[in-house]
């Protein structure tokens, strides 16, 4: 095609070559990263697949010296940790959610509200286990599981409360008025019509922060600490697999480094089948 | 000055009275008088920024939602002022219904759409709301074409569809009066020809009220029209007269496309 | 034709379009009558014309009124728009061909106070008078039905109308010639000649907004053969 003569070759020439460095940079960019991604996926399965077997998931941690020995005190632990820890914070956050969106838009509560919000959610996740620690672990005058999903719920609150006022927040006006024009009152608006657009993604950020916490260390250092033993007592010190790693990571035992590696795995699957199944399973499936 | 058909047997079903609105500072509605006959489609034509979806949204007390938006002045519905502020605005909704522009069904099959209204403040049995719903989207001129896929969600119908069921919404609930706030506008040529006979058929039963940008669709569905300016009410009166000979000079060359 | 997606449309063009085929019967029995009362040198029945004809006007208002209030709300396009200014003209013809009867029925008044009736060659102008009313009829008949090929037949048949009046002239002059007395009553005559002439004409017209409804084309002003070419 001839260009018209009042056009510049220049300018249109230089942008090209900007554009061309600009997409070499980029993949550049997501080389490095995919190349460090893979790595860190290629060890963790190379390592981790060797402790994969019956024993991990029947057996719970062995005492130092001894042979073998499993997770299951551990899996089970973190399962309950984590899946009160949800029981609590999903309704919480939700409801603090649905508060800042749809009733706060005047209040200065509302505002200040999200603003702690948001300093929770970057607060350190190791000064959080402090805090239960302080408060609860000290006056209880033992360590307990509860402690640990108190900690655990301290944190997945923000990011529930931040991801599903956004969610909400995405829900066109025109739909909440059309609610509105029927008659219907505030509450039923907000729970029946808008939380039900968003729920796919009210859903997803309910796992994306399950996956979050499934990972967290530091607060349950101090505050469910860790058994050697299965036990179910939310009570008292509980197993559960990030401190497991931490503690046999670092240790002479072979059988234990093995058995970290494993736990790592563990946990690195669960948290990439969490975000599939958000993917994949809440997409809207609707033909627009 | 404001001009007004002379007196029917035909009731009025509301009565709008001095009514000034401010956004903020800024006032939208200046000093208008309105009459809305029972059984007519009236509507409020006029250039971007007049107030014409100001005035509708005042009918159902909708700019309530926001805060700094507020009205003077009365609107009688059937002899009540709903601008009293112990009016309760819900029960105000299920009377005074209204379809926007954008179709927006709910999130939920087809039936529930149709049922979260009525749900709202009638007690049906199952059959009873079966027969309600039904009723409604005959009466939207749709039943044929959603009645095998009650279940599937509102989201899955096209434009038109959506916006044809976004009215039978409203008359599911069997309100007096029917707002339209520029329902066609996102509409297909076709989809409008069938929402502007629905809005024919509807007149029987309901009172309604279109806001509309496409002054030819007022004059081919409306009974009555108001034509309003930066605020004003310029002239109000029976459509045929306002499209052959209008009183107000105003109002000609808008009509006639010599405006600005 | 497809129905309008607005039935409302529909019931307003179908109303119209009565309401010019009701005047077109109107005026063709007003044709008929002034016939009736050349033939018969009829003083009632002309009267009965003449009377007929303020109801003509007050319809030929009244259509024109529902006409522009359709065109105002409907915006019609095509067709639809067409067939309105076809009725609107078609409203025009009819009126004038009643206004045609009006003044037949006049002169015969006219003739009649005079005394000449009994001897002028009235008899002829019987038979152009039914072409003329039967030609009006048939137009309006292929106006109702949107029928090209009839519409030019009438095309044609006003010619023959055409021919005998130039006929009767001639005959007429010859009268005139042959008897001086009988100048002022001929005259009257060839008035009513012309008026029947002229309905012709107005039927003709209708004939040719038929063919402009259908095929788009004015054929006014051009020949026939011109005509018989756009048809096809």
């Amino acid at each position: 095609m001839s260009t018209p003569s009042h056009f510049d070759a220049g300018i249109y020439r230089s942008r090209k070559i900007k554009g061309n460095i600009g997409i070499v940079l980029s993949m550049v960019a997501m080389v490095i990263g995919l190349v460090f991604l893979l790595w860190i996926l290629s060890i963790l399965m190379f390592k981790g697949f060797s402790a994969l077997n019956w024993g991990m998931f029947t057996q719970s941690t062995p005492a130092p010296g001894s042979e073998g020995g499993g997770l299951l005190n551990a899996i089970v632990g973190s399962l309950m940790i984590v899946g009160i820890c949800t029981l609590i914070s999903t309704p919480i956050g939700v409801m603090a959610a649905i508060y800042l969106s749809e009733y706060g838009d005047r209040s200065k509560f509302a505002a200040v509200t999200r603003f702690v919000n948001d300093i929770m959610l970057s607060a350190p996740s190791i000064v959080v286990g402090l805090f239960i620690y302080a408060i609860v672990v000290v006056n209880a005058k033992h360590f307990s599981g509860w402690a640990g999903t108190l900690a655990l719920a301290l944190i997945a609150i923000p990011v529930v409360v931040r991801n599903t006022e956004n969610m909400l927040k995405l829900v066109p006006v025109s739909l909440r008025e059309a609610a509105f024009a029927l008659g219907a009152p505030k509450w039923k608006v907000s729970t029946t019509v808008v939380l039900k657009a968003a729920r796919s993604g009210v859903m997803t950020g309910l796992l994306l922060s399950l996956a979050r916490v499934s990972g967290e260390t530091a607060p349950l250092l101090f505050t469910a600490l860790n058994n050697q033993f299965y036990s179910t007592n939310m009570n008292a010190p509980m197993a559960n697999l990030p401190v497991v790693i931490y503690q046999f990571a670092m240790s002479p035992y072979e059988n234990w480094v093995n058995l970290a590696w494993g736990g790592a795995l563990l946990i690195t699957l669960t948290v990439l089948g969490l975000n599939i199944l958000a993917r994949v399973v809440f997409k809207e499936k609707v033909a627009v | 000055m404001n001009t007004t058909t002379p007196a029917t047997e035909v009731q009025n079903v509301l009565e709008i009275r001095n009514l000034n609105f401010y956004y903020g500072a800024f006032q939208g509605l200046k000093n208008v008088n309105l009459d809305i006959k029972a059984n007519t489609v009236t509507a409020f034509i006029g250039p971007s920024g007049c107030g014409k979806s100001t005035l509708l949204r005042t009918l159902n007390r909708m700019y309530d939602l926001y805060p700094g938006q507020r009205a003077e002045g009365e609107i009688n519905f059937n002899g009540e002022n709903i601008l009293n502020p112990k009016q309760d605005l819900n029960l105000l909704r299920s009377r005074i219904g209204m379809v926007f522009q954008k179709p927006t069904p709910f999130p939920m099959s087809i039936y529930d759409n149709i049922a979260f209204g009525v749900r709202l403040y009638e007690n049906l049995s199952s059959s009873d709301m079966d027969d309600r719903v039904e009723w409604a989207l005959q009466k939207a001129a749709i039943w044929n074409e959603v009645k095998s896929k009650l279940n599937q969600s509102g989201l899955s119908l096209s434009g038109g569809q959506q916006q044809r069921l976004c009215i039978a919404r409203g008359i599911a609930v069997k309100p007096s009066v029917l707002l339209l706030d520029e329902p066609t506008s996102a509409l297909d040529p076709i989809s409008t020809g069938k929402v502007e006979e629905l809005v024919h058929t509807l007149k029987s039963e309901y009172t309604v009220v279109i806001v509309t940008h496409n002054m030819q669709q007022a004059a081919r569905v409306s009974d009555f029209t108001a034509y309003m300016y930066l605020g004003e009410l310029i002239e109000y009166g029976q459509t045929e007269a306002i499209f052959m000979k209008p009183t107000r000079q105003e109002t000609e060359d808008y009509i006639t496309g010599r405006f600005g | 034709m497809e129905k309008h997606i607005s039935s409302q449309f529909d019931v307003e063009l179908t109303g119209v379009s009565s309401r010019v085929l009701e005047l077109g019967g109107l005026v063709e029995s007003q044709i008929r009558h002034a016939v009736y009362a050349l033939s018969q040198f009829s003083l009632e029945v002309a009267d009965q014309v003449i009377e007929t004809e303020a109801q003509v006007n007050a319809m030929e208002v009244e259509i024109d009124r529902e006409l522009s209030s359709i065109i105002a709300r409907r915006q019609p396009t095509a067709i639809d728009l067409r067939l309105l200014i076809a009725i609107s003209k078609t409203t025009a013809n009819l009126e004038r061909a009643g206004d045609e009867s009006e003044k037949i029925a006049r002169m015969v008044k006219a003739i009649v106070a005079s005394g000449a009736a009994r001897s002028l060659p009235a008899s002829e102008l019987r038979m152009a008078s039914d072409l003329a009313s039967g030609l009006l009829r048939k137009a309006l008949d292929a106006f109702a039905r949107l029928d090209v090929t009839a519409a030019i037949g009438i095309l044609k048949e006003d010619d023959l109308i055409d021919a005998e009046f130039d006929g009767f002239v001639r005959k007429l002059v010859t009268y005139m010639m042959e008897d001086p007395r009988t100048i002022s009553a001929s005259l009257d005559l060839l008035f009513i000649a012309k008026a029947i002439e002229r309905i012709g004409d107005h039927a003709k017209n209708i004939a040719e907004f038929t063919i402009y409804v259908v095929k788009g084309a004015d054929v006014r002003h051009t020949s026939l053969s011109e005509i018989e070419s756009v048809v096809k």
